[in-house]
């Protein structure tokens, strides 16, 4: 299959990269570090080893995912090597589906070692370990998924500096959606409520994923909310994918 | 430049900040690094601002605080006691071990017991299944404040939450007493008794059902002798005359069925043992 | 007869918008050739003329204003077509971690039929067979043009594209490829080769087009446009004198007791040698100058 063949050469070259590795460095260098902070608290030593290894997985993992996702699209214009490709007999939708799924599967691998590590302080310090952890992660990676699809687009029209802003502030801006929803509330009902309204729903909002409290304090956490927000995940992926497309399609190589 | 001379310039550039360093971490000041905290209007923009790490954020503010609390160069550290927690709590209102030791600083340090309240007053209100918060409020208010009115308060609300041990209805029960409630004491302590299979339960419940009769026996008694003593000036040789001049129905017996010892002279009345000795 | 044009180009119109105002500079004002089955087309121009944006036309890489492209009968941008051909572009960059046969296995994945040539056939045609197993981050400026050669040829493709192929080759690296792309016209195949070295075109194309600023200007056979007739002689004496030599030509240069002299009466050719033998001298070299690609190419040029 022709996706798979861009994707397998895109996997090469990611994880080829450096920079992969000095972020997987950081993430083990955060571990220990909240270990040893775990020495100063007072009271329950483990929450901080948690709340630091998700954390650490999910900045680092963004750090990936934008980074590397940035240059994807890019680095074959400014390579030229997207010549050779397109002038085969392949879609160029094909092609930014295979670039994609080529980088999650590097994005996978990477927090597959994350999470190993985490997982081996974790038992080491404490020997439980929820199911929530994993489903938790599960929903870092959807997160990441929908980064990676946010950082291609920018990438098919714009420098890996502002793409790289751009997905930045995607992020920043799918974290404070609720920010949004709680000025809705005091605004008073007319068209500019309706047009925030709007704006609010359109806009990403990655805490949908965020199930770090739930695992930190054990608490429950309701069926539907993991099987829409997957959904949500998968949807809104799909629809950045689908814009990528566009942009990409009728794109003069000058 | 001669490699020789660079590599001996880095070294000397690397004694000297190292050295300055020790220097400059002998240096007292007036504010402990990281105290720009206490500046943050509330929690709820941190919380913002952390971009859903607000958990790691409530931890590490945690254990800069107890470092912070703890540091006697900033005699003037403790004004910010509730601003700090409540800080935390914003963050992450689930975390339970900062409240407390938040009061404790409170508490043993600052001495500031309304700062204790408060803070355990939001532990509360964020997490209304913890009967620890309120336990404790009512533990500092008895021991500390000797308050039992609002020890009696506290450990009410922690009672009334599913799950606080059983401990704390006799601690409620025990501050209705001191407040000299004694019907609703002796109420509870019946409650406490027969609800219980524990044997050593048991046994406190029966001392203080025996110390709650016996207060109100003798409030009933103390009420007639002075009936008696504003008629006949004087008072009763023995608490059977108070039967048979009216004042009261029938001499009261203490739990065990024993006698109160009376003094003629000075008119007291008194158990014939002391309740936890029976 | 349709079916003996290997690449039709009908009116190709396209422009650019520059900067943010958008201001709109035309590159191709409509071009039309035709290149026949079998034959190895050039397309000639100076640098700037449009050869490039062409092919990038022609390959779907840009997307033309006006105009239609046809290969081998299809569109341009059907995937038959894309089966059919092959591209090698100007300047080739290529995914520098992957060594020589894992780069041609990547590409012959993308093709539908499975039947591609066998990769080390391939390399072995471009001379690159020891280099199998080297990353291309380590090849030379010329074996990554003959790499590019090949993948450019790995469907076996019936109209092969490039896009100045001999570009900064030493002259055994030219000599090669232009073996190799004589090879291709014997086994049947097209040839479409754009290129600004005109002698590079005169040794082995067929057929060819003149684009400037954008428009083709003349298009035909080589030997339609370039007469044959001589156009002066230029022969090398000694051991006559300058004065003596001007009564026949225009003497150029003397290095030594050595004379080069350009002769345009043809009549007087004769009447030199005669005269070099009478005095004894020596005739070193004799060429006679037919019109090149060159003087026609910098004459159109001129006029523009």
């Amino acid at each position: 299959m022709k996706i798979r063949a861009v994707a397998l050469n895109t996997f090469k070259e990611a994880i080829r990269d450096r920079i992969l590795y000095l972020l997987l460095f950081f993430t083990v260098v955060s571990l220990i570090l909240s270990k040893l902070l775990s020495l100063l608290t007072v009271g329950d030593k483990t929450k901080i080893i948690m709340d630091a290894g998700l954390s650490s997985i999910s900045i680092f993992g963004v750090l990936m995912a934008i980074l590397m996702g940035t240059g994807l699209v890019y680095k074959e214009i400014d390579k030229k090597t997207v010549y050779t490709l397109l002038s085969k007999p392949i879609n160029r939708n094909q092609f930014i589906l295979g670039k994609f799924l080529g980088l999650i599967i590097t994005l996978f691998i990477m927090m597959a070692v994350m999470t190993a590590i985490f997982i081996i302080i974790i038992l080491l310090h404490s020997g439980t370990i929820s199911w929530k952890l994993f489903v938790s992660l599960g929903f870092v990676f959807l997160e990441l998924c929908l980064i990676t699809s946010v950082a291609l687009l920018f990438s098919c029209f714009s420098t890996p500096i502002l793409s790289s802003i751009f997905s930045l502030s995607f992020y920043l801006i799918g974290h404070l959606s609720w920010g949004l929803e709680a000025l809705l509330k005091k605004m008073n009902p007319g068209v500019s409520k309706v047009l925030t309204q709007v704006v609010y729903i359109l806009l990403p909002d990655l805490e949908n994923f965020n199930f770090k409290t739930e695992v930190v304090h054990n608490l429950s956490i309701q069926p539907e909310m993991f099987l829409f927000s997957f959904f949500y995940g998968i949807a809104y992926t799909f629809f950045i994918l689908m814009l990528a497309m566009l942009v990409f399609r009728k794109r003069d190589f000058i | 430049m001669q490699k020789k001379v660079l590599a001996l310039l880095l070294i000397i550039s690397c004694g000297m900040f190292m050295g300055l360093k020790v220097i400059t971490d002998k240096i007292p000041r007036k504010t402990v690094p990281g105290a720009s905290i206490i500046y943050i209007p509330s929690g709820k923009y941190l919380k913002y601002a952390s971009f859903g790490h607000s958990s790691l954020l409530a931890d590490l503010i945690y254990i800069w605080a107890i470092q912070y609390f703890s540091n006697y160069s900033v005699p003037e550290r403790f004004q910010y006691l509730t601003h700090v927690f409540s800080i935390i709590s914003e963050l992450d209102p689930g975390y339970l071990d900062p409240y407390q030791i938040g009061a404790l600083i409170a508490i043993y340090d600052a001495r500031d017991f309304d700062t204790a309240m408060d803070i355990l007053e939001i532990g509360l209100k964020k997490n209304p299944e913890q009967w620890i918060f309120p336990w404790q409020a009512g533990h500092y208010a008895q021991i500390l404040l000797k308050d039992f009115e609002l020890a009696r308060k506290y450990y009410q609300t922690a009672m009334e939450i599913e799950g606080s041990p059983p401990i704390i209805k006799r601690l409620y029960s025990n501050a209705v007493y001191q407040l000299g409630d004694y019907h609703t004491a002796w109420e509870n302590w019946l409650e406490i008794y027969n609800s219980s299979d524990d044997e050593r339960v048991k046994k406190i419940a029966s001392n203080h059902l025996y110390r709650t009769k016996a207060a109100m026996d003798i409030q009933k008694i103390k009420d007639a002798l002075k009936e008696y003593q504003s008629k006949f000036n004087r008072f009763p040789e023995k608490l059977a005359d108070l039967v048979s001049s009216g004042f009261l129905e029938s001499v009261p017996q203490d739990l065990d069925g024993q006698d109160y010892i009376y003094d003629s002279d000075t008119g007291e009345v008194k158990t014939a043992v002391i309740p936890w000795k029976r | 007869m349709p079916e003996a044009k290997a690449l039709e180009i009908k009116d190709l119109h396209k422009s650019f918008k520059f900067g943010f105002l958008g201001k709109k500079i035309k590159v191709l004002k409509g071009i039309s050739l035709e290149v026949k089955k079998g034959e190895i087309f050039g397309y000639l121009g100076p640098n700037g003329a449009g050869k490039t944006t062409t092919l990038k036309c022609i390959l779907g890489l840009l997307f033309p204003d006006k105009g239609t492209i046809n290969i081998l009968g299809s569109d341009h941008l059907s995937i038959k077509s894309k089966e059919k051909t092959g591209f090698l572009p100007e300047n080739p960059y290529f995914y520098d971690y992957l060594t020589a046969s894992e780069f041609l296995n990547f590409y012959s994945q993308l093709f539908h039929k499975q039947k591609t040539e066998d990769i080390n056939t391939l390399l072995t045609l471009v001379g690159l067979i020891e280099h199998s197993h080297t990353q291309l981050r380590k090849f030379s400026k010329g074996m990554l043009q003959r790499i590019g050669l090949s993948q450019a040829l790995l469907n076996d493709p019936e109209i092969v594209l490039l896009d100045e192929p001999l570009g900064g080759l030493d002259p055994i690296g030219r000599k090669e490829i232009r073996d190799i792309i004589l090879s291709l016209k014997e086994k049947g195949k097209t040839v479409f080769l754009s290129s600004h070295i005109l002698q590079d075109i005169e040794m082995i194309c067929d057929r060819v087009a003149v684009l400037v600023n954008g428009a083709v200007v003349n298009q035909g056979r080589l030997d339609e446009l370039v007469s044959q007739e001589i156009l002066f002689t230029e022969i090398t004496v000694s051991k006559i004198s300058r004065k003596e030599l001007e009564k026949f030509g225009k003497p150029l240069t003397h290095f030594g007791n050595k004379s080069l002299i350009q002769i345009f009466d043809q009549d007087k050719v004769d009447e030199i040698l005669q005269f070099v033998k009478e005095k004894n001298g020596k005739v070193h070299s004799l060429v006679p100058r037919t019109q090149t690609l060159e003087d026609i190419f910098v004459g159109i040029v001129k006029q523009k």
